[in-house]
């Protein structure tokens, strides 16, 4: 059914607005190789074109040529062009919020069309029509609501802290130790996620390298990001941007996660139209950087069982931080095993881009996960690591619904661990 | 004593990290009338900010909110 013709103007007035160089260089490229057919693990595991990275983004093909063409405006049939229906946004829809933004299509792309961007602007029509993912805005809203009511839930917060401050001191043995918040003039501001396992390994890598730093009452996820609302996003980054502005902190610290990370160190700037009086960093730098530095020292090799390492798409593919991780694992584990294909190559784990959060696409991220459990077969390890919540969440779930026998961890738990073992006992 | 809580509906949550406390409240949430009442107990620290604030932003409402031991459990009301 055509949606109403007020709709239908906002949507094409909307559409106007994003086409850039960017945009028409994509849309006329695609030559219909099909190499991204092989790329997406999406369309490999269900072989529905709906998952071919080239028909994601032939859906805003159509409705640009539609609109924006004088032969698709004439004979539509002819030239390609679709009219915005009700049916058209909810295909767009399944192909737009399905997408993890691995980018692996990209990277193979000869072109290097980037599907995801184009999807950013199917997700701006699709926010505008009122059809936005209903969770992953509830999400977002709820992330700001926290921010406005921010006194409220600092007690809360504070309290929750002083439990996990209490194992600090039992774990490094210092009853001084302290898991420090709106401390000004620290060196770092770290930003954890919601709940504490992402805050006690860091508390202790942090308290042994004695690090000056405060922890931020923010988490970093960001699913306005995922929703593909840029209001949203900013509003939600903007409350640890604020925080670390009004501490005056040198250095932002994102925890493991993905596109958290991606969000500080790539787009805020511009959304906001300004430059940062900080560094944007993620901890995996920071922790490589205490072990170059001889801050800190890892018991070596004391991990006996082999280890593979899976490769987040928003740091390793998409920032590029494919060394420091293997430095660090390399040096608690005695047998380091790859997986194949890795680094720019390697496969997503199915569950980024928001996926994980969406309950609709449970079955869908369990199957389309399917790559990803045979590379872990593969590699016969026994412990998985990742330092991206998205991916060790959707590994958690393809370990136990494809019964792989394996363990998850970040990095961060890898590194505190070796911290705290005498080194006698490693 | 402390009045009853009616509960139409109650959630393990137990192990689930964020968001999956929120999206799982927010998926259940339409399986109980409007006035009905979900138990959701989760261990997540995390949820105790997380959750009210999704129940602010939905326009739905805590009841009652405890912590016993590592388990926080959630009364919560649909409102709409």
């Amino acid at each position: 059914m055509t949606v109403d013709k007020q709709t239908e103007e906002k949507l094409i007035a909307l559409l106007k607005q994003k086409i850039n160089r960017q945009l028409l260089y994509y849309l006329d490229i695609c030559a219909r190789c099909a190499i991204c057919r092989d790329a997406c693990h999406q369309y490999v595991a269900t072989k529905d074109v709906h998952y071919l990275p080239a028909y994601r983004a032939e859906l805003i093909r159509r409705i640009y040529k539609k609109y924006f063409t004088r032969t698709g405006r004439i004979i539509p049939s002819l030239y390609e062009g679709k009219e915005i229906t009700d049916d058209l946004l909810d295909e767009l829809y399944k192909v737009t919020y399905a997408c993890t933004g691995c980018r692996r299509c990209m990277f193979y792309c000869p072109f290097s069309i980037d599907t995801t961007w184009v999807l950013s602007v199917a997700k701006t029509i699709l926010i505008a029509a009122g059809k936005g993912s209903p969770i992953l805005t509830e999400l977002a809203d709820a992330a700001i609501e926290k921010g406005k009511n921010i006194d409220l839930f600092k007690g809360i917060m504070l309290d929750i802290l002083k439990d996990t401050e209490r194992k600090l001191q039992e774990k490094v043995g210092d009853p001084k130790a302290t898991i420090p918040v709106e401390k000004e003039d620290s060196n770092l501001l770290y930003v954890a996620l919601s709940g504490e396992h992402t805050i006690l390994p860091a508390a202790i890598i942090f308290h042994q390298a004695k690090e000056n730093w405060t922890l931020s009452l923010f988490e970093a996820s960001n699913y306005g990001y995922f929703l593909g609302d840029t209001a949203k996003a900013k509003t939600i980054a903007q409350r640890i941007v604020d925080e670390a502005k009004r501490l005056k902190v040198k250095e932002v610290v994102v925890t493991e996660c993905g596109h958290a990370h991606r969000v500080f160190k790539f787009f805020y700037e511009s959304w906001a139209k300004e430059k940062y009086p900080f560094q944007v960093s993620s901890i995996l730098e920071i922790i490589h950087r205490y072990l170059k530095e001889g801050r800190i020292n890892l018991n070596s090799k004391y991990i006996k069982e082999p280890v593979t390492y899976h490769d987040p798409c928003q740091i390793g593919r998409n920032y590029g931080v494919f060394a420091e991780p293997r430095d660090i694992i390399s040096q608690v584990s005695a047998d380091f095993r790859e997986m194949n294909p890795q680094r720019e190559k390697n496969w997503c784990c199915g569950a980024g881009g928001g996926v994980v959060a969406q309950p609709d696409l449970d079955e869908f991220r369990i199957k389309t996960g399917e790559l990803k459990v045979k590379q872990i077969r593969q590699t016969g390890a026994k412990i998985v690591v990742s330092p991206c919540e998205n991916c060790r969440l959707q590994i958690e779930t393809l370990n136990e619904k494809y019964n792989l026998g394996i363990r998850i961890s970040s990095i961060m738990d890898l590194v505190a661990y070796s911290l705290l073992i005498p080194r006698e006992q490693s | 004593m402390a009045e009853e809580i009616k509960v139409d509906l109650e959630l393990n949550l137990k192990g689930l990290l964020c968001p999956l406390p929120m999206v799982r409240v927010s998926q259940n949430i339409k399986n109980v009338p409007v006035g009905g009442i979900i138990k959701a107990t989760a261990t997540d620290p995390g949820s105790l900010a997380d959750i009210p604030s999704w129940a602010k932003s939905t326009g739905n409402e805590i009841l009652k909110s405890e912590r016993i031991g590592p388990e926080i459990i959630f009364y919560i009301k649909r409102i709409k």
